[in-house]
């Protein structure tokens, strides 16, 4: 079953050890090269906190398990920083395809939250698969060009060209 | 279809990095080189308001694609010193400006001034056509071939190009296949 974006923010994080509950999922922050979710941040502005996917035991339905209170911890590089500050989030983000034309704002992004691996990526009603994700900034989310854009220069002319 | 766009809707674009999602700078100025009929790059401005001239600039060559909302680039890196840049982007030459020129054509008629390029969007930056202001019925848009002939205060074009001269990007979007084919290139 896929999960979205937008289900798991507010997921409530719960300490596998201490059965404590740790705070909640505000953010997902996303590797562009491996289109999957490397990063969990839980807890807001300067309270945030970040968790690595891969001390979630489970990313469940009612609640993200991580397996210690420890888990939970102060962003630490830049790519962390970034994304606790929520320059790398994807929901409500200008999408705009490689051929530099804008396709709307980011509503959704679906994921396997078994393994955080992304799925698609939702543009009003336009599901682009996680494969054409190309970038993740502060000023836009890229997406590969699909056939249906408008060329770039290549004439699509072929069905209309008289024969010969 | 052909995505057209117009030089004056290209100044300002923001420059964004595919890699990173970054603007990373934003066009100030087109470079063009008008025999060839191609823009061969850009002059940058940073980002925001009253951010001043970047010093780098933007080679065609290393544009992945000029579209309607941003001119994309692979990454940053793409951005040069002027000095790395060839010498028609480093010190573009001023006087073959041709906006403002007389577009002539080659059977001596005026079909009036040129207002503005018009660039094919995509990787290229192949400049199809003009915008000018006829004599008489406000503006127009004509095709272009794919070299021709400037001077710095006209340029001779196809006597062709008049049967050409259609009111909107639109229609210069098929205007220009079709010239093209009849002069024989493409």
């Amino acid at each position: 079953m896929s999960e979205r974006f937008t289900a798991a923010q507010g997921r409530k994080v719960v300490s596998r050890a201490s059965a404590e509950e740790l705070g909640s999922v505000s953010r997902l922050v996303v590797d562009t090269a491996t289109r999957r979710i490397v990063l969990v941040v839980v807890g807001k502005r300067r309270s945030a906190r970040v968790v690595h996917w891969d001390d979630f035991s489970g990313f469940g339905a009612d609640a993200a398990i991580v397996g210690e209170d420890t888990s939970l911890r102060e962003p630490e590089n830049d790519h962390e920083q970034a994304g606790a500050k929520g320059r790398l989030e994807l929901l409500g983000a200008r999408a705009l395809s490689d051929r530099g034309n804008e396709l709307g704002k980011v509503d959704d992004v679906l994921f396997d939250p078994d393994t955080g691996a992304l799925e698609a990526i939702i543009v009003g009603d336009h599901e682009a698969p996680a494969s054409s994700l190309l970038g993740v900034g502060s000023y836009a989310v890229v997406l590969r060009a699909d056939d249906s854009e408008p060329a770039d220069g290549q004439p699509q002319r072929a069905s209309s060209a008289p024969p010969g | 279809m052909k995505l057209l766009l117009m030089g004056s809707a290209i100044r300002g674009l923001p420059v964004v990095s595919i890699a990173e999602g970054e603007d990373v700078a934003e066009v100030r100025d087109i470079i063009y080189h008008a025999e060839a009929g191609t823009v061969v790059g850009f002059t940058l401005n940073k980002r925001g308001m009253l951010a001043g001239r970047h010093k780098h600039v933007l080679p065609i060559e290393q544009v992945h694609a000029i579209g309607r909302d941003a001119v994309m680039i692979d990454d940053q890196h793409q951005l040069m010193a002027p000095k790395q840049a060839a010498e028609a982007v480093a010190s573009p030459e001023t006087e073959r400006n041709v906006i403002g020129n007389d577009v002539l054509t080659e059977a001596g008629v005026s079909l009036g001034q040129v207002k503005d390029v018009v660039v094919l969007a995509g990787a290229g930056g192949d400049v199809v056509g003009y915008q000018i202001e006829l004599p008489s019925r406000g503006v127009g848009y004509i095709p272009l071939p794919a070299q021709l002939a400037v001077s710095g205060t006209a340029l001779v074009v196809p006597s062709a190009t008049a049967e050409f001269v259609v009111n909107d990007l639109v229609g210069l979007g098929a205007a220009v296949d079709d010239f093209r084919e009849r002069l024989g290139i493409q």
